[in-house]
């Protein structure tokens, strides 16, 4: 508390007696606090708006005004005030009440200019305490938020630029480049390119943890959604020689509620995927329908397919099946993703899955009835 | 003397102007580079360039806007193609930074880092 030192404390006091009055500030100016002072409640409540102290010391008893009414409200109005009720004796039982209703201690009288400051100390290191607490709690919230522009700026940008620089470099060499070092620069691009995605998938989840997503929810069908996902992944099919079939109900039309962008991610993450766990020849189908109360959204491919122990553990961050063989891999994020979207959603991923038959991934999305809003059918 | 098409690569990362400068010069072009966003609008007034390359994130999390605004409203930068580069997914759901009310007008948006033949491709196309 060393650097409060010099910070001089603001202390009123609210009390009928004029003697007592006299006696606290004296006790108290001597130790340095600046004091205030009225025998009037509802000017006690005005000099507290007004002044703003760091600690009130409240009478219960007196004629113009309850004490435990100020309590009351100033706890309400100023939730860092410590309050402390003034009482005498025979009045143990309100004190309880008052500090059930928001005083932090009490001090019966009489007492003397030693216990009054004794109260005050307690009471204000539980100030100090409290305000030092939520500083650091505030500063914990902003150092998190800028560790999200930390990594966007400080580790992606470079990344980008080294990208980058392998780009001009196959350009430049165009041919030239012996196919030793061609298979060099291949393997380096793709090591980027898994740890671009890392960088931008755990962005992703560090944005939904700060809530800035869930402001773009809209009314939305989830067909051209999926359309779109899919056109962004069919050349890879394609490249590996895998179907891609979408068995997409026409006519639903049913709408939810959500995120235009992050949905296309889910779905884009999922088939991603099951193209790489499907061996070439193998199909993706994707599937919509929809009862009464949801919409379902099934994707399902024919391959490895997922060991049943372990299922459970795939949504987690940095989980990763291993395979027989070496494959790209992924970030480890992208499930995790998946999954928070889910749940942000208000809605459900399940998995079910057999070895050497293949993996469906079961979404789940409840309905929106309201028919009243504009349909959101682009970004 | 032939006559090359002049791009203007506006963006604070020197790394990045070169490597994008050699991918643009093996496709023929001839490049002129900026390192921020006023060095930028008074080059292109000095070199007419055909077309602009510029990226989002400078100075601020906008400059490029600002850039693109400045070049919109002058002479040399009304009729020519422009480019913005982002890292960030523009469409993405959760953009932190504030866009302008009006939005300028850009061609085309790219997300870095380019696949060179992405990006020939497309100045190619802006310039035809």
């Amino acid at each position: 508390m060393e650097e409060k030192a010099e910070y001089s404390a603001r202390i009123l006091i609210v009390d009928d007696e004029e003697s007592i009055l006299d006696g606290c500030r004296q006790a108290l100016e001597k130790s340095g606090y600046q004091v205030i002072s009225t025998s009037n409640g509802p000017d006690g409540i005005r000099l507290a708006r007004a002044e703003k102290p760091d600690l009130a010391f409240i009478d219960l008893k007196m004629p113009s005004c309850s004490g435990m009414d100020i309590i009351e409200l100033l706890s309400k109005e100023m939730p860092g005030i410590v309050l402390i009720v003034i009482t005498g004796y025979a009045s143990i039982v309100s004190a309880v009440e008052a500090m059930k209703k928001g005083a932090y201690d009490y001090l019966p009288k009489p007492f003397t200019p030693d216990q009054i400051r004794a109260v005050t100390k307690r009471g204000l290191e539980h100030r100090f305490l409290k305000i030092e607490a939520d500083r650091l709690r505030e500063e914990k919230e902003r150092m998190e938020r800028s560790f999200i522009t930390f990594v966007s700026h400080e580790m992606r940008s470079p990344l980008v630029t080294i990208m980058q620089y392998f780009e001009s470099l196959k350009v430049i060499a165009d041919e030239g480049l012996a196919p030793n070092i061609k298979d060099i620069i291949d393997r380096c691009e793709k090591r980027l390119q898994s740890l671009h995605d890392l960088i931008e998938h755990w962005l992703d989840l560090a944005r939904i943890e700060d809530g800035s997503f869930s402001e773009n929810k809209a009314p939305l069908i989830l067909n051209p959604i999926i359309e779109r996902s899919i056109e962004e992944l069919n050349p890879l099919c394609q490249k590996r020689e895998i179907i891609l079939d979408a068995c997409l109900d026409d006519d639903c039309v049913a709408r939810i509620i959500g995120d235009y962008e992050s949905l296309i991610r889910v779905f884009t993450n999922i088939i991603g995927n099951a193209t790489k766990y499907t061996p070439p020849g193998g199909k993706i189908t994707v599937r919509i329908n929809h009862d009464d109360y949801y919409i379902y959204v099934h994707i399902s491919d024919t391959g490895t397919g997922i060991p049943q122990d372990k299922l459970p553990f795939i949504f987690e961050p940095f989980f990763r099946v291993k395979g027989k063989e070496e494959r790209q891999k992924g970030s480890g994020l992208g499930l995790t993703f998946v999954k928070k979207i889910m749940d942000a959603h208000n809605g459900k991923v399940d998995v079910s899955s057999q070895e050497g038959v293949g993996t469906t991934f079961s979404l789940r999305f409840p309905r929106l009835y309201e028919i009243r809003e504009p349909i959101r059918s682009s970004p | 003397m032939d006559s090359k098409k002049k791009v203007l690569l506006i963006d604070d990362d020197k790394d990045f102007l070169l490597a994008t400068k050699l991918i643009l010069e093996k496709g023929g072009y001839e490049v002129f580079l900026a390192e921020d966003g006023k060095a930028g609008v008074d080059m292109a007034k000095s070199v007419y360039p055909d077309i602009a390359i510029i990226d989002m994130m400078m100075e601020t999390w906008s400059e490029g806007f600002n850039v693109v605004s400045r070049l919109r409203t002058s002479d040399t930068g009304k009729q020519i193609p422009l480019i913005m580069l982002s890292a960030v997914d523009l469409q993405g759901p959760y953009q932190s930074f504030e866009p302008p009310d009006e939005l300028p007008t850009v061609d085309l948006v790219l997300h870095k880092p380019i696949k060179a033949d992405e990006l020939l491709k497309f100045v190619g196309q802006l310039l035809r």
